[in-house]
């Protein structure tokens, strides 16, 4: 494709029920990854008592039809030595196999099986729960996931982005008492025009889409969409403080409410380049902080891409406590500068450049390819975005970076939270 | 009709590659796919943690990160960012107990830019007291904070290897000894460095869409390097476990991780490690619902995330689905993971899995069980080398430990040779159950010893109802004898750990 970054060739099929499906030939002999997108995360969240139910149900997903009980999916897949796995986030949750191609169409009929008919007992819903709470307990021992709870919960009042996606302990606690309202879910998110299928690798798209039309022409539209409440802006800073039961060097982290996904959106996209040019690895400030004053342990940026109001987040890892408020000034600082002051245009250029090939030296498997391209997927619905991204961040100039600092980075849409440890 | 290659064939081809062409020798390994629009390196320096003198344990990491993460002689460590921040290229050290590699990647179209700076760290450090700093810093961080504190999982498995190999060259983990790192000063680099960065002492890996020229260019620029042969250090010879020997590591922990294993005497290549593989994927395949500690534990219980075995060396098992490249070694333990249960189900959890393995080590595998499980090996190894790099990486193991063939080429070979009888001969022969090393991380640390000696039987409480034959089984579990003296149990507190 002339003037396209994404260096495969893709068809593309929308389904009479919804469905759509995205097929990308590419040279990786004998292998497929096949990646089933649901639109759904923690932030389809929105009745009370109910976080962590996306990623709950990702594990109920496991757990059969009458077709194919659990055990005997298992037993299949096992013999098919299927590389096969899912995980959740905010915005998706992401079903993805690895698998020879001649096992492409038993995929297919196995995985349409699940999404239209998965059926289990509560018995073995009860049982997950427990599985999901080790999960929680696993994740808890770290800094960033205690910190992470507390930034979200503190940033937001009423969007769903205020619970994390494993969803609040006494949620998870009460899980298995929600046998019923886990049956509504599949009911209303697990609907063709909720999913996208992304099957990169070793295939034929057109024998491929008779596949998919063949096992998931009959299943039934209804999705329902969640009534998600929006984040009203923010008036005035916020600023909070968390505990770590362990030891730790302390943490800060510096959210701003920031834009959803939109290409059109220049302040946006030129924000998506001020996030690592103003703390990536060969900023000013991260040369003077990690390199040469040696304060902190590491400094980044973060800005993601969600269908909602995101937090542009900076953190930092700091040596020692006395040093917090210098490091957040000089974060503060650096976002001033950025401004007032035009980013040098080899600087922009060379990310440009950066970007244009970490993308490609990323799409090296099909599993890489399609998983890589899932999040884009979900947030959008389709794979247009990548190449109307691309091209403009291609577009962004010094002027545009300037914008972006001033309407993101401002106090009144900031939200400070340190995590220090309890043990010295 | 095009033509249908399986991946087994490539990697096949691969091999046939790399023994043939004049770049080829016995210190390059060459994995060409020409097509690949990138190039990826790996260096191996036959130089490892075992390496490290007394009082500097941590010496051979940091000396690997003085090369890749640091300044060399011509440029800053600030300008190498500068640098490779528009190729979207780096380039990394992993240093495991028997091997280094200098890792490194880039896209073709910039490979001009970024080869210089490649070797450049490798032959040209310049060794400068603020890297330094830097370095040691962030290693000490690891090991007094984030390994004791921020990741139970790992923590288990690090003292277990510490406690397995004590006394050894294996004795301490990568990252070294609190102390050790503390006193490791630019001398100790320099003669590090001088001593094993030499040229005997390496192998050049190359792969995706090279060039002859460039592993000639490689070649001859390593080949400047001092000549100089490492003292050899010999395999470690682990003590005897005798009986259940079990070390508590008592911190303020929310939920319980458990790691436990013994030596084994055998190492990929041979047949009989390929039959073991089998037992093994059925016990406890890493990050698969196919493991039979799995299903006990986490699928029909409920008790935590996951249960794994392994034959090999697995680091970072939470970070990663499939196996790791060049953490090779002569010596190898059978290790046993539980992921972190409540504090209540501690005890159960431990007895469930040792009952498992008891079972599978007393009355083999099923023909059932072993015929699915060979089935599912002989396809899933496909998924353990998608990439060129990884698939490099297993070259240069390869080398190691003198494969003839490929490893995945064998593996999946040996999938349709082994028999049944082999792999139960493989477990009589490598696997008991008598004497294991124990690795508890949990709070209330006597309390759990008390109940250890004393086969106090470990009730469960479920949150949901179970099935009969659950149940039926569980009564087994809660009283299952673990034969543990009261002076095979020590505790440690997690403060103490790692120090010197």
């Amino acid at each position: 494709m002339a003037g396209s970054i994404f260096p495969y060739e893709y068809k593309q099929e929308i389904l009479p029920n919804g469905l759509k499906v995205i097929m990308i030939p590419m040279d990786s002999p004998g292998l497929v990854a096949y990646y089933s997108v649901v639109r759904t995360g923690s932030r389809d969240e929105v009745e009370k008592g109910k976080s962590g139910f996306a990623h709950f149900f990702e594990h109920m997903m496991f757990r059969g039809t009458k077709k194919y009980p659990g055990p005997v999916y298992d037993s299949i897949m096992t013999t098919m030595g299927a590389n096969r796995n899912a995980y959740t986030t905010d915005d998706l949750t992401a079903y993805h196999l690895n698998f020879a191609k001649e096992d492409l169409e038993k995929v297919v009929e196995l995985e349409s099986d699940r999404f239209q008919n998965l059926s289990y007992p509560e018995s073995a819903f009860q049982t997950e729960a427990g599985a999901v709470y080790g999960e929680y307990r696993k994740g808890i021992t770290q800094p960033f996931w205690v910190l992470n709870e507390k930034m979200q919960n503190l940033a937001y009042d009423v969007h769903t982005y205020k619970h994390t996606t494993i969803g609040f302990e006494e949620d998870i606690k009460a899980m298995p008492q929600a046998f019923e309202y886990s049956k509504s879910f599949f009911k209303r998110f697990y609907r063709p025009e909720n999913v996208v299928i992304v099957v990169a690798g070793d295939i034929d798209p057109s024998a491929t889409i008779e596949l998919v039309k063949r096992y998931y022409g009959g299943w039934e539209k209804g999705y329902v969409a969640p009534k998600i409440s929006p984040e009203p802006a923010q008036k005035k800073e916020r600023i909070g403080n968390v505990s770590y039961s362990g030891k730790t060097l302390p943490i800060i982290d510096i959210a701003y409410k920031g834009d959803a996904l939109d290409p059109e959106n220049m302040d946006y996209v030129a924000a998506l380049l001020l996030g690592d040019l103003a703390f990536g690895e060969n900023s000013d400030l991260y040369k003077k902080l990690y390199i040469q004053e040696q304060k902190v342990q590491f400094i980044a940026a973060s800005t993601p891409m969600n269908r909602d109001v995101p937090l542009f987040e900076i953190y930092s890892m700091v040596k020692n406590e006395n040093d917090i408020d210098y490091i957040r000034d000089e974060v503060y600082k650096t976002l001033e500068m950025f401004k007032t002051t035009p980013t040098d245009a080899t600087k922009l250029e060379n990310l440009k450049r950066r970007n244009k090939y970490s993308f490609l030296m990323g799409l090296d498997t099909p599993d890489n390819v399609a998983g890589g391209l899932a999040r884009l997927v979900a947030v959008t619905g389709g794979i247009e975005i990548v190449d109307k991204l691309y091209g403009q961040m291609e577009k962004v100039t010094p002027e545009n970076i300037m914008s972006a600092a001033k309407k993101y980075f401002v106090p009144e849409r900031r939200t400070v939270v340190v995590l220090k440890g309890v043990q010295k | 009709m095009k033509k249908i290659v399986s991946l087994f064939s490539v990697l096949i081809m691969f091999v046939s590659i790399h023994c043939g062409g004049n770049v080829s020798d016995d210190k390059t390994v060459l994995v060409s796919v020409p097509n690949d629009p990138t190039v990826s390196f790996r260096v191996w320096f036959k130089v490892g943690s075992q390496n490290d003198p007394p009082g500097k344990e941590g010496l051979a990491n940091i000396t690997a990160s003085m090369l890749t993460d640091a300044a060399t002689k011509q440029n800053s460590y600030e300008q190498i960012l500068d640098k490779l921040y528009p190729l979207a290229a780096s380039y990394s050290a992993s240093t495991s107990v028997e091997m280094t590699v200098i890792t490194g990647r880039t896209h073709k179209d910039n490979l001009k830019e970024y080869f210089p700076l490649y070797t450049q760290a490798i032959l040209e450090p310049a060794f400068k007291q603020n890297d330094l700093d830097r370095i040691k810093s962030q290693v000490s961080n690891y090991l007094e904070n984030v390994l004791r504190y921020a990741s139970d999982e790992e923590l288990g498995k690090a003292v277990l290897y510490n406690e397995i190999f004590a006394g050894t060259p294996y004795g301490h983990i990568d990252a070294g000894l609190i102390e050790s790192v503390k006193s490791i000063n630019l001398d100790d680099v320099r003669s590090f460095y001088q001593e094993h960065y030499t040229k005997d002492n390496f192998v050049v890996g190359v792969g995706g869409g090279f060039e002859d020229a460039l592993v000639r260019q490689l070649k001859d620029q390593l080949a400047v390097l001092p000549a100089g042969k490492t003292n050899k250090v010999l395999p470690p010879a682990p003590k005897s476990i005798n009986g259940m020997e079990v070390v508590i590591v008592e911190k303020d922990a929310a939920a319980t991780a458990l790691s436990m294993g013994f030596p084994i005497d055998i190492l990929r290549g041979s047949k009989e490690w390929y039959a073991l593989a089998i037992a093994n994927s059925w016990l406890g395949e890493h990050r698969n619902s196919s493991s039979h500690l799995y299903q006990v534990i986490r699928e029909e219980r409920g008790l935590n995330y996951g249960d794994y075995s392994y034959i090999e060396n697995f680091p970072n098992g939470g970070r990663r689905n499939m196996p790791p490249q060049n953490v090779s070694r002569r010596q190898q333990i059978f290790e046993i993971w539980i992921r972190p249960v409540p504090n209540d189900a501690r005890h159960f959890a431990l007895r469930a899995a040792l009952r498992e393995f008891k079972a599978l080590v007393e009355n083999g595998m099923t023909q059932e069980n072993f015929d699915l499980t060979r089935h599912f090996l002989k396809k899933y190894v496909l998924h353990y080398a998608p990439t060129t790099m990884e698939r490099l990486g297993y070259a240069l193991d390869d080398r190691f430990y003198n494969i003839d063939g490929s490893h995945l080429g064998k593996f999946r070979k040996m999938m349709d040779e082994i028999t049944l009888a082999d792999v139960n001969a493989a477990i009589k022969k490598h696997w008991q159950y008598g004497n294991m090393k124990i690795v508890i991380i949990t709070n209330e640390a006597a309390k759990m010893k008390d109940a250890l000696v004393n086969n106090t039987p470990s009730p469960i409480n479920y949150t949901s109802p179970k099935p009969d034959n659950i149940l039926a089984e569980d009564k087994e579990i809660i009283s299952f004898p673990l034969d543990i003296k009261q002076e095979s149990v020590k505790i440690v507190p997690v403060a103490e750990l790692f120090m010197k």
